[in-house]
């Protein structure tokens, strides 16, 4: 396996590293191959879905921030993505806005709202916290339904493809690579937000918010920060969603939409941005894989509207059977079979090793 | 390491994809709302399509060449409706996407439609603007029954037919295409110098019609209009008759309307439509009735706009060919024309400057109490697409 | 006058649907987001009973009512019983992933078509002249008599039984419950078979009175702010939240405009979570404060 065994480091530097052991090296390099030839090779509707799944790694990246690190439980993820998309549309529709600007005004509406949606957290927490979120939500969703109706947009706004230097984003290759580029640089920066003190401070908000207080951790003003960023990550978020899909419609961000990202953070971990992009690619693939077994297995046409609420079902029942039976989600099971071999013939827990 | 994962998913996903295509044949794609809330609506033209191109494949295909229908379901939700058009028009032998849902999917449907010009035909949904004449988009066709703006208008005059001063209440609900004709019937009722009282939007989940039923007949209406989906259209009726309000209701004939008639036995209830219902008893809805026997979950009424949109399809194909693309079943269904042989008032008839069709015909239908059957009140009107 | 009346069946409606969030949040903590689906599964139970016994409207009835305590009770020992000890977000990401379960399986088996189970029963929903020009619905009349006495019903059990009181012991603080030997699986599972069958009955009535199909589970949802405005764990912050929520609805529906309506509960609750979030009625100490 890529990982060591042991905890050899021996000074601060080696700490910093992002890649420890040669294998790493290695492996990392056979995925940025992998990852560099995979729209080469592969048919269109595989491209498709991994730029969905891009997509979805900025977004859930996002939520895992919040949730995952800094404990605050947010059911109004959907409406801050259509607070993204919304604004790119709006911006598009009435001044013919480009991407350049579109863009960075997603992000900044994207976080005056995270601000909004930050102060119950100072007051509230948990469920409570939850549900002001989900009042917010239907509040951006009530905003941008009026907004479609009284311009006549009721059947949602079309988006040009966003052009960048004249070249105009088009083909589900070319999205590939700009979204890959999107999505990894998305995930480094919260990787290394989470190695510096904000990110320490953050995990002791969400551990013990008091004794994160009583140690000199300004609980609120962090807190509010975690909101910002990662209501503007959401929004960005949103913004390429908007440019991806062509097109703008409020009824796209429903509440089924927030549970996805939930569903994301929860399937794939609990405090591991690993945990984000195991989610994101879990859920983005899953109806398709279901798809795709219902397709190999003998089906009778007659019963094909039966298929898609198997499919529904399907997710719902998995779903559940991850909280009851894997609360760590995949990153659960993936340390688990990770540890096995690093440890074999042992079995014991991993010491250091390097986290997810 | 995970994407390594993902890598090999996506190509044994693309596997699936590109074994279970076979090229010889007239590939389709349909989306539709299969299990959402028009699924009733929906699913009922997804089956008339797939029952009807069953036949044709039995009987030796189309030029000789089979038709493959993918179907896919959207839900009526909009990011849904996208995924489907995406893996759509990344088929490349797909030729036509077949949109069977509520209007929220048109966008991501038309959006991917025109990276890819893949025509679209739209069934048994609302026809989305870009349809209509002078300049409709090359792409996009229709031939789904109603058309918000005429509908509103003919049973406004229908209204005004029967009976000079009727006092009109209006009832839509509250999603933008039903709200903006319900608005213009408010309008064109006005000009016609009816008393319009007011118009009433209810939510799609509403618990108890009561509340809006209430102020229609408190606002002392003696005829209440409704274009909206059926369970609005309805539940306003019957709340509006709890009350005891006396008057005649008249709403749009969505696919369910004759099993509703039937159910409802009220002769104050009457329905406009541009299908003809089953109990005209044509010889084409004999055909229907035999072929679909047992094959559907849905009452065969609820067959009819799935049945026009594939013996539409039918036409294209048979006029576009063998071998055919995408531009070339496009440009065939430019000026294409074809009899409905009683499904409707009229054939639908598409030109470069109209994807909808040049005449629509309506007919009214009602309840015969003493006959104990449905009747038609008023026959086939024809009234002009502008 | 008749607007008193509309209020009073969705006072009703709501103060039932509410009564299921309630009772699970009370006792358990946890919030039920798959209300509105099981609201929906009981209506269709009812309905699918209603076509086998056709002849026999009461034993379907019955039947019905029989089912919706057992799918309770099925769901907690199956499912919920799990969840105890694990985050309360968990155990809520839980109802709503069984939600969606649930809701793919009853378009599985019932389609999504409109579904009428009083037809089936044989009756007739007919018109009631209650004077003063006011008239309801027979299944509206009998909403509002079926949540006043459930809502009697609750009062009396947890006021006056043994298991009544254990259960709001152990909503109250479960570790003294359980030192004090009360069982707490059967305190939580009585919860959901409670709350299944007060939220059945919603489902029932409204299914029994309109028609049934996918849409209600939605309807549930709608119910939410009632609770929250009243207090997640007080039946009578339900009763008084409801009574606010549908006169506010009911209201802007007579005298603004409809399209009010759809937003004002979340007007009500949103003002409600800024000034008091823990509800009118509901326990102060309990909310989790930084």
């Amino acid at each position: 396996m890529a990982y060591a065994s042991g905890y050899f480091k021996t000074d601060y530097a080696m700490e910093l590293r992002l890649i420890e052991t040669r294998w790493q090296k290695v492996s990392a390099a056979v995925l940025v191959l992998a990852l560099g030839v995979f729209p080469l090779i592969s048919p269109q509707v595989a491209i498709g879905i991994a730029n969905q799944v891009f997509i979805a790694i900025v977004g859930a990246a996002a939520l895992m921030l919040l949730t995952g690190y800094a404990g605050q439980i947010s059911l109004g993820h959907a409406g801050l993505l259509a607070a993204g998309a919304l604004t790119t549309g709006v911006l598009f529709k009435e001044l013919g806005a480009t991407f350049w600007v579109t863009l960075p005004a997603s992000a900044v509406v994207g976080g005056l709202l995270g601000l909004v949606f930050g102060l119950p957290s100072l007051r509230l927490k948990g469920l409570y916290l939850a549900i002001t979120t989900l009042a917010l939500h239907f509040v951006v969703a009530f905003v941008g339904g009026e907004y479609e109706t009284r311009r006549g947009f009721s059947t949602g706004i079309l988006i040009s493809p966003p052009a960048i230097g004249g070249f105009a984003l088009q083909e589900q290759q070319h999205w590939y690579y700009v979204l890959l580029a999107i999505a990894v640089a998305a995930m480094l920066f919260c990787i290394n937000l989470l190695r510096t003190r904000t990110g320490r401070a953050l995990m002791a908000i969400r551990d013990h918010d008091i004794v994160a207080e009583s140690l000199g951790i300004p609980v609120r003003r962090y807190k509010l920060l975690i909101f910002v960023v990662s209501s503007t990550m959401t929004s960005v978020a949103g913004c390429l969603l908007a440019y991806y899909r062509g097109f703008v419609s409020i009824e796209a961000f429903s509440l089924y939409l927030t549970i996805d990202y939930v569903a994301m953070v929860i399937i794939g971990g609990l405090g591991s941005m690993l945990g984000a992009v195991l989610g994101a690619l879990f859920v983005i693939t899953f109806p398709y894989v279901i798809e795709g077994l219902l397709r190999v297995l003998p089906i009778p046409a007659g019963i094909a509207n039966e298929m898609f609420a198997i499919n529904y079902a399907a997710f719902g029942l998995v779903m559940i059977l991850f909280l009851v039976f894997e609360p760590l989600g995949l990153v659960g099971i993936w340390r688990r079979v990770r540890n096995y071999f690093l440890l074999w013939p042992y079995r014991q827990t991993a010491v250091g090793g390097g986290g997810g | 390491m995970i994407k390594r994962s993902q890598l090999m998913l996506a190509a044994v996903l693309g596997a699936f994809v590109s074994t279970t295509l076979a090229a010889d044949s007239y590939v389709l794609g349909l989306t539709g709302d299969l299990t959402g809330r028009d699924a009733a609506n929906s699913g009922a033209v997804a089956d008339g399509i797939r029952i009807y191109f069953e036949r044709v494949n039995r009987t030796g295909g189309i030029n000789g060449h089979k038709v493959e229908v993918l179907v896919r379901d959207n839900q009526s939700e909009p990011s849904r409706a996208a995924t489907d058009a995406q893996t759509f028009v990344n088929n490349e032998d797909l030729l036509l996407m077949i949109t069977a849902s509520l209007s929220s999917t048109y966008a991501p449907t038309i959006s991917e439609s025109k990276r890819k010009g893949v025509p679209v035909l739209f069934a048994g949904g609302v026809c989305p603007r870009e349809v209509f004449p002078p300049k409709p988009d090359p792409l996009l066709f229709c031939t789904s029954g109603y058309a918000a703006e005429t509908d509103v208008k003919f049973a406004v005059d229908y209204i005004q037919s029967v009976q000079k001063n009727a006092t009109l209440g209006l009832i839509s609900m509250a999603i933008p295409i039903s709200r903006g004709s319900i608005d213009q019937a408010a309008e064109y009722a006005k000009s016609k110098g009816m008393k319009v009282i007011g118009h009433e939007s209810a939510p799609p989940p509403t618990a108890n019609y009561t509340p809006y039923a209430t102020k229609l007949k408190e606002g002392g209406a003696d005829w209440v209009l409704s274009w909206a989906p059926w369970v609005t259209q309805v539940k306003t009726f019957e709340a509006l008759r709890q009350l005891g309000w006396k008057g005649n209701f008249i709403s749009y004939g969505h696919n369910v309307a004759e099993e509703e008639l039937k159910r409802i036995k009220d002769p104050g209830f009457l329905v406009f439509t541009t299908n003809g219902m089953f109990s005209d008893g044509q010889p084409v809805h004999k055909d229907v009735l035999a072929t679909a026997e047992g094959k559907t979950k849905f009452p065969i009424t609820y067959l009819n706009e799935g049945w026009v949109a594939a013996m539409t399809l039918e036409a294209a194909l048979k006029k576009a060919g063998w071998p055919v693309n995408r531009a070339k079943l496009a440009s065939a269904m430019d000026g294409l024309s074809v009899d409905l042989r009683g499904l409707r008032g009229g054939p639908i008839t598409w030109t470069k400057t109209n994807h909808y069709r040049e005449q629509l015909y309506y007919r009214v239908y009602g309840w015969d109490a003493a006959g104990n059957r449905i009747k038609t009140l008023k026959d086939w009107t024809s009234r002009e697409v502008k | 006058m008749q607007t008193v009346a509309n209020i009073a069946v969705l006072v009703a409606i709501y103060a039932l649907i509410g009564s299921g969030y309630v009772l699970i949040y009370r006792v358990s903590r946890v919030l039920n987001l798959a209300q509105g689906e099981l609201m929906m599964l009981v209506a269709y139970l009812l309905f699918s009973l209603a076509t086998l016994f056709g002849g026999h409207p009461a034993s379907a009835l019955a039947g019905a009512v029989l089912l919706s305590l057992l799918v309770g009770l099925v769901l907690y020992v199956v499912l919920m019983r799990r969840m105890t000890g694990e985050l309360v977000i968990a155990a809520v990401l839980v109802t709503i992933a069984l939600g969606i379960l649930l809701r793919g399986l009853m378009v599985l088996v019932w389609t999504g078509q409109m579904a009428r189970p009083l037809e089936k029963l044989g009756w007739q929903n007919s018109p009631l002249a209650l004077g003063h020009g006011v008239a309801l619905s027979s299944v509206a009349v009998t909403t509002i008599f079926v949540a006043i006495a459930i809502y009697v019903g609750l009062f009396v059990f947890f006021r006056y039984t043994a298991w009544g009181v254990r259960m709001r012991a152990v909503g109250e603080n479960p570790l003294l419950a359980a030192q004090r030997g009360i069982k707490l699986h059967v305190a939580y599972a009585m919860a959901w078979a409670l709350a299944t069958f007060s939220g059945g009955c919603a489902g029932m009535l409204l299914a029994l009175d309109s028609g049934l199909d996918g849409t209600m589970a939605i309807i549930g949802l709608k119910a939410f702010p009632v609770v929250l405005v009243g207090g997640l764990d007080s039946l009578r912050g339900a009763i008084v939240g409801a009574l606010i929520v549908a006169s506010a609805e009911v209201l802007a529906i007579q005298l603004i405009d409809p399209l009010v309506s759809d937003v004002v509960p979340f007007v009500v609750l949103i003002a409600m979570l800024a000034v008091r979030p823990w509800g009118l009625f509901g326990t102060e100490e309990d909310i989790q404060r930084v």
